[in-house]
């Protein structure tokens, strides 16, 4: 199943390459660098279901115990870090000929970094406390908490003035993009979401094999 | 606006090592808990009290 996951996470990217790069055309305004939209959102949107997977498994490791659901979320924040450091490194590449900067404090790219320093802290907690259970507890409610910046990075656009574009897609309406600049996304989002499910149900398997050993 | 093409090869480039470096991890770590099972049972056959070796 892992494996078939795999597989399929590596056409879908396959896929979305070759949308992005020989179906999509050039953007008028930004040119070819807008390329970089096919990375960065679908990085942003993995980003956002892997911290929603934690915030549901932790909210149901609470409920019943099961360890099962502990692992889920452990591997889902895992996960996600990774992709909210790959949408803030992308963001950052793309500003620089587009806004002339790396980086700056606008709303959008100051919740990214608080969502991407929660949820490190998150990891980092699970690893400095030695009992399991206890740790489990911790992390869950910790899970639960840091969830809270995920509508407010999403919605940061509309609420404030920033720098960062307001949201062409995940928003009340149709989409304002041409078709096969939508269509190109949409590869990319399925792409980007087996990817996930393959890293999640990989690591979720590892982290139950190390405590089979460490018991 | 100019195209920019070598930052469109940074973002990508950098998004490939990222998650292509965490794929590796994964893959690694899996072969390292395969060896540690390999021993842990190889520790529990060569136990005495297994049964199986005296």
């Amino acid at each position: 199943m892992t494996r078939a996951l795999g597989w399929l996470a590596a056409l879908g990217l396959a896929l979305g390459l070759v949308m992005a790069f020989g179906v999509a055309p050039r953007e008028v305004t930004q040119g070819n660098v807008q390329r970089i939209m096919y990375v960065h959102v679908p990085s942003v949107w993995v980003a956002y279901l892997a911290f929603a997977v934690v915030f549901a498994a932790s909210v149901a490791y609470l409920w019943k115990r099961a360890q099962a659901a502990d692992r889920v979320a452990h591997a889902s924040a895992e996960v996600g870090v990774i992709f909210t450091g790959v949408t803030i490194a992308t963001g950052s590449i793309w500003g620089k000929p587009t806004w002339g900067t790396w980086w700056t404090w606008d709303a959008r790219l100051t919740s990214v970094a608080i969502l991407f320093v929660l949820y490190l802290g998150y990891l980092l907690l699970r690893k400095m406390i030695e009992d399991r259970d206890r740790g489990a507890r911790f992390a869950a409610v910790v899970g639960i908490i840091a969830a809270l910046d995920i509508p407010l990075v999403h919605f940061s656009v509309v609420w404030w003035r920033t720098l960062h574009q307001p949201p062409s897609l995940m928003k009340p309406g149709p989409a304002t993009m041409p078709p096969v600049i939508v269509a190109a996304l949409l590869v990319n989002f399925v792409a980007f979401t087996l990817l996930y499910a393959y890293f999640v149900a990989k690591r979720t398997r590892l982290l139950r094999r190390e405590e089979e050993l460490a018991a | 606006m100019p195209d920019h093409w070598g930052f469109v090869a940074a973002a990508y480039g950098l998004a490939l090592v990222v998650l292509g470096g965490y794929w590796r991890h994964l893959l690694r770590r899996e072969r390292e808990l395969e060896a540690l099972e390999a021993r842990a049972e190889g520790d529990r056959r060569g136990s005495p009290g297994s049964g199986r070796v005296q």
